[in-house]
């Protein structure tokens, strides 16, 4: 069976040159990556890895972006509703104020986890590990801020927080005078930079540039 | 074959290999320091556990109100569905099935597919591999998305606030609403999807 031949030589080589599936466990020798190019298991489909040519700039200027765009787009006004001429505001920050102040405390902490506390402290990881790779330093400690970023990437939940706007627009629309505001183009503008955050680090070469300074270059 | 039978384990966090030592209890990735296992332990048992908590949460979820809208003094609560009722009736189709989709459909699927996953490990079972991955990819994905109902009450709350004239306020069946997405979210995360593959390969023992 050429499929047994193929891993008796597989178990031969160095661990260096083999990379194993995270979703299914199959091992493969590892693939050498041109530019733009993506690794994906041939059994389940999982992506390996991505090459890109450049994490650290690109990387950079978008965390800061986003970090910018953040305050606006959680303390300005989402939307004005007019009812009778009395005018309300929502912020997402008041979204989490109101929940509280009306007893439902635990949800009011859930909300500030998904929609604020988590996407700032992925950004502010983000920036960490950008900042170790870029002045070389620090490693350690970046790969212990990469790794917590891993864990708080699910919990992150803006492009769902901006369905929830529309929903809830639409539902007002009709209730009474509606006016969109500030934040609302903030919020969007966080949530594009956010993504295209997530695509430019490529986990793969992350991990590679924190990992690389013990062994090549000390 | 398998990198768990050449004695090496993928890490969970950074995916480095690891070359098993023997003798050793607790294993640290050698490139992030993460605690690394041949298959996540417990993970039938865990995922078993978060979901049938979740199961048992799901039916104050959809039969209490999540929320109740005062107009003049006279609240109407509704549950989730009621919710959707609503949207329907009042001609706004689209962006009742969206929510449909996100706050009953996605939650149901949930508890099934994960269910059905943890049977299809643990009995062999009909389904093949591949079918089985992209249901777990799909539930890992779409998970997140049953919280939009959460947020609109959020939203609600905070800008229907004009004292007796009108005003939005939450339910209890919100908070049961939310712990069932948050445990069908940790049962996801907490599952081995590695477990898939592992009985289809003959003689491979899981756990």
């Amino acid at each position: 069976m050429p499929e047994s031949a193929a891993s008796a030589r597989l178990e031969e080589l160095p661990i260096e040159q083999l990379v194993g599936c995270p979703e299914c466990d199959l091992l493969m020798a590892k693939p050498t990556l041109h530019l733009g190019e993506v690794a994906e298991c041939p059994r389940c489909g999982c992506e390996l890895f991505r090459l890109r040519h450049r994490i650290v700039g690109p990387g950079l200027a978008l965390v800061l972006a986003a970090l910018l765009l953040y305050f606006p787009a959680n303390f300005l006004p989402i939307m004005q509703l007019n009812l009778l001429g009395r005018v309300t505001h929502d912020t997402v920050w008041s979204g989490v104020l109101s929940l509280y102040n009306s007893g439902m405390q635990g949800i009011a902490v859930v909300v500030f986890l998904c929609s604020m506390a988590v996407p700032l402290m992925k950004l502010l990881c983000q920036l960490a590990v950008l900042l170790c790779i870029a002045i070389d330093r620090a490693k350690p400690l970046g790969l212990l801020l990469y790794r917590f970023y891993h864990h708080l990437r699910e919990w992150g939940m803006l492009e769902v927080y901006l369905l929830g706007i529309l929903v809830s627009i639409i539902k007002l629309r009709d209730m009474a005078e509606l006016s969109l505001g500030v934040g609302l183009a903030c919020f969007a503008g966080l949530l594009v930079v956010q993504v295209w955050l997530e695509l430019v680090m490529s986990p793969h070469q992350v991990w590679e540039a924190l990992s690389e300074s013990d062994d090549a270059r000390r | 074959m398998r990198a768990a039978d050449a004695g090496l384990m993928v890490c969970h966090e950074c995916h480095q290999l690891n070359r098993a030592t023997l003798g050793i209890e607790h294993q640290h990735c050698s490139r992030c320091g993460a605690r690394v296992h041949i298959r996540r332990p417990n993970s039938i048992a865990r995922t078993w556990a978060l979901l049938i908590t979740a199961a048992l949460l799901y039916l104050p979820a959809n039969l209490l109100p999540i929320m109740t809208v005062r107009m003049l003094g006279s609240g109407t609560p509704d549950t989730i569905m009621s919710g959707v009722v609503t949207l329907a009736k009042h001609g706004m189709f689209p962006i009742a099935a969206v929510v449909f989709i996100a706050s009953i459909l996605v939650p149901t699927f949930k508890l099934v597919g994960i269910a059905m996953l943890l049977i299809s490990v643990q009995r062999h079972h009909p389904m093949s591999p591949r079918q089985r991955i992209l249901v777990f990819r799909f539930i890992e994905w779409i998970g997140r998305w049953s919280m939009l109902d959460i947020f609109v009450i959020a939203i609600l709350v905070a800008i229907v606030n004009f004292g007796s004239l009108a005003s939005v306020e939450a339910g209890f069946g919100a908070v049961a609403f939310a712990s069932v997405v948050i445990l069908t979210m940790l049962a996801a995360i907490t599952f081995d999807p590695r477990l898939i593959w592992d009985n289809t390969e003959a003689g491979n023992k899981h756990d």
